[in-house]
């Protein structure tokens, strides 16, 4: 008698493929994400690609990763209108209801209300945004994998400057705002890594506007006559609007330094065309949302094709993908020293401190990660990316200019 | 007003403020309901409802310095900073415990607020608006540029948990019923303040402060005591505010927030007590709900989009305070009252 046919064999293989899947689907674990977002403040504007870009990369990471370990990881939006009162009422909830092994957050709001809530509940946050000085401090449950907005404007300055050429420092303007700590935060930066370093950066005045500057002519009139070769603005795209009419109206022109959240595109729609800005800067730790073929931008075609990707290519875009990253790779990290079912925030934030995050694993979307115990960031080894508008057209003008090392202020 | 056949027949009867046996019963269960509240619901709810309570404290001395005096405030939130900063600054810098540290907080916007009430002798309506805007500005700009080992400079002051008993107050339940304790007592103190005769004189000077001169008002004392008794509550909110977030930062107290707190008057009733409680509630209801409604939506029909479905509760939230204000402008305070005289009167027109 024939007891083994190939019909059975086919039949039984297919069954125990059924049954391993079954087995390895019932042994996966299931953790939470808490996803914080602005989507009915005054940053709802630009949410779209942020919170757009994260939601495909968990997806990836479960297809690609997370079925290999036996994870499966949900993500959970939630709208903190960029206030700290929110924030506050919401965090008890999402404890509660998600219980997340980690958070996505959004700016100072989430700083500000659960710096003090995080490592009592032991849950790390990983931030969009760059840091601030006043939230350098040690033993940090709150990370940012880009440095602060002041380590950014330096790598500039010191990138600009090796393009000047020249032995003789730096002439930098800031025009700056004292409406909010951050930006007072930011100026602050610029200034000590000037005073430390009289050789690279003079910072030739600090003006301070309103937050939405409407005439800047006689402050860029008085800092243009100071010699300044560059004007940082970190604050919005209204200040960089001011600034450009101001330079237009007085007949001269030094490139601008903008960042992540005023870059060259966004104040150039503002403007009215986004050539007028032409040899102007952005500057942040992040890879540089160009059209060029690079491994950020491979793995954000793959999303787009592979996951449903919805958001368009931009720099918040870029920041979403760049906290989830660090955070899909962390959770990786504890699972390889805890085990996928021990996975804990507690371990997580371990396994950020304990482990670097190489560049090519999160696709260059950030340099190499070293976090440590002193700082919310990496304090050395970072590269940045410059993006400006060349010929018209938006270009990566260095995508590896390495940030310096600044004291704090 | 009380029901038909109810007469006060002692002067401290007519004085009381809880004044027949229903509503004891009623007080008494709604006690119960507060204190039960943190071990029926859930953590959300418990956070959702101790926010409420720092805001109404606010919000009441909003009401009595706006509301009853009829003095035009845009500043309460700075109030509410001062006070916040007063309070961490006696925690951290001298060690002071919390039940010292929040009074202090609360006299230190007081005297702030006085400052700016001397101004409302003179001036008043938009100008005194803008007075109060100008507090708003100079509480932020003196706290950004005075020597950072003061107030923290824009690094802000972080706090240590209030105790009691040696016991840290740092779970959502027990920070709830400190301020529950402390809300409590602010509005059986405001009852108090607007039943005795500095809230009759707020009354008259706002009805018409001219009038209320001619009849032997202190005009100019009565206005800057319900700028400094209005900022004093702002203080005691801010206080615990501090002790709830455990953070304190100048951008936790902007003109944003003042005019919150404004819409909360407007929409639970100007003049009233209660009204503010009200306010309170139903704004910071309707916001939460809309902001909890939100991820479920998007979650449950994908196809929405985020970006459209949160507009959208954007819209229906500014929707529904422009609606109070068209509809009932004098707040739903004044609706609760027309409803309980129809009840009272009825089956009689009047």
């Amino acid at each position: 008698m024939k007891v083994f046919n190939r019909h059975n064999i086919a039949g039984a293989i297919a069954a125990l493929g059924i049954l391993s899947t079954a087995t390895a689907a019932s042994a996966q674990t299931t953790y939470n994400i808490a996803s914080m977002a602005d989507f009915t403040g005054p940053y709802a504007d630009v949410m779209k690609d942020l919170i757009g870009a994260r939601r495909p990369a968990i997806e990836w990471w479960n297809a690609e990763v997370g079925s290999k370990l036996g994870i499966k990881l949900n993500s959970k939006d939630y709208d903190h209108r960029y206030d700290a009162a929110q924030v506050a009422s919401l965090w008890p909830g999402i404890k509660a209801e998600l219980n997340p092994i980690v958070v996505l957050g959004v700016g100072g709001p989430d700083v500000a209300a659960l710096q003090g809530r995080l490592p009592a509940d032991k849950v790390p946050m990983i931030m969009s945004t760059a840091g601030y000085g006043f939230a350098w401090k040690p033993d940090p449950w709150i990370f940012n994998p880009r440095p602060t907005y002041s380590h950014e404007a330096a790598a500039f300055f010191e990138w600009y400057r090796g393009k000047r050429g020249g032995t003789g420092p730096l002439k930098v303007a800031v025009i700056s705002s004292e409406a909010s700590p951050a930006y007072v935060d930011q100026h602050k930066g610029i200034e000590k890594y000037a005073k430390d370093n009289p050789d690279k950066v003079e910072v030739v005045e600090i003006v301070f506007t309103e937050v939405q500057p409407t005439d800047l002519t006689t402050q860029i009139n008085r800092v243009l006559r100071k010699g300044a070769e560059v004007i940082s603005i970190q604050t919005n795209t209204a200040a960089v609007v001011a600034t450009k009419r101001a330079m237009q109206a007085v007949g001269k022109k030094v490139p601008i330094l903008m960042s992540s959240h005023n870059g060259v595109l966004d104040s150039g729609r503002a403007v009215g065309d986004v050539k007028q800005m032409e040899g102007d800067f952005e500057v942040y730790a992040m890879a540089v949302p160009t059209e060029e073929k690079t491994p950020s931008r491979a793995f954000f075609d793959m999303l787009t094709a592979k996951y449903n990707m919805k958001a368009q290519w931009t720099v918040t875009a870029v920041q979403g993908l760049a906290q989830t990253l660090v955070a899909l790779r962390a959770i990786e990290a504890a699972a390889a020293k805890v085990g996928a079912d021990k996975i804990t925030g507690e371990s997580i934030r371990d396994a950020m401190l304990a482990n670097d995050i190489k560049s090519d694993r999160i696709f260059s979307v950030l340099s190499d990660l070293d976090f440590t115990n002193e700082a919310p960031f990496p304090v050395k080894g970072l590269k940045a990316g410059i993006g400006t508008i060349k010929d018209g057209k938006y270009a990566a003008a260095a995508q590896d200019a390495p940030v310096p090392v600044l004291n704090k202020w | 007003m009380d029901r038909a056949g109810v007469f006060a027949t002692s002067f401290g009867r007519d004085q009381a403020l809880i004044r027949t046996r229903q509503q004891w019963i009623a007080f008494a269960l709604f006690a119960v309901l507060m204190v039960a509240l943190p071990y029926v619901v859930g953590p959300r709810l418990v956070a959702i409802s101790t926010a409420m309570m720092i805001s109404a404290v606010v919000v009441i001395g909003l009401q009595i310095n706006t509301g009853y005096a009829g003095q035009v405030n845009l500043g309460q939130a700075a109030f509410m900073g001062v006070g916040a900063y007063a309070a961490a600054v006696c925690a951290t810098k001298f060690g002071l415990p919390f039940w010292l540290s929040i009074p202090l907080g609360g006299c230190a916007a007081a005297v702030f607020g006085f400052i700016f009430g001397l101004s409302a002798v003179r001036i008043k309506g938009f100008y005194l608006a803008l007075t109060t805007i100008a507090a708003q500005m100079l509480f932020h700009f003196m706290i950004l540029n005075v020597p950072s080992s003061w107030f923290g400079g824009s690094n802000g002051l972080s706090l240590e948990p209030a105790r009691i008993f040696g016991v840290a107050l740092d779970t959502d339940r027990s920070i709830y019923f400190l301020c529950l304790v402390v809300t409590a007592i602010m509005t059986f103190g405001a009852y108090g303040i607007v039943r005795s005769r500095h809230g009759r004189a707020f009354v008259a000077v706002r009805d018409d402060d001219v009038a209320s001169g001619m009849m032997g008002v202190n005009v100019v004392r009565t206005k800057a005591t319900a700028f400094l008794i209005g900022a004093f509550y702002a203080g005691i909110g801010g206080g615990l505010w501090a002790y709830y977030v455990r953070f304190v930062a100048v951008d936790q107290f902007t003109l944003f927030h003042s005019i919150w707190f404004i819409a909360m008057i407007i929409v639970g009733g100007m003049g009233s007590v209660t009204g503010a409680l009200i306010g309170v509630f139903i704004i910071t209801a309707v916001r939460e709900s809309f902001v909890t409604l939100g991820p479920s939506l998007v979650q449950s029909f994908p196809t929405l989009g985020g970006d459209v479905v949160f507009a959208l509760m954007n819209v229906f939230l500014g929707g529904i305070i422009a609606a109070f204000l068209i509809f009932e402008p004098r707040g739903l305070m004044h609706r609760w009252t027309i409803l309980k005289r129809s009840y009272r009167l009825w089956p009689f027109p009047y």
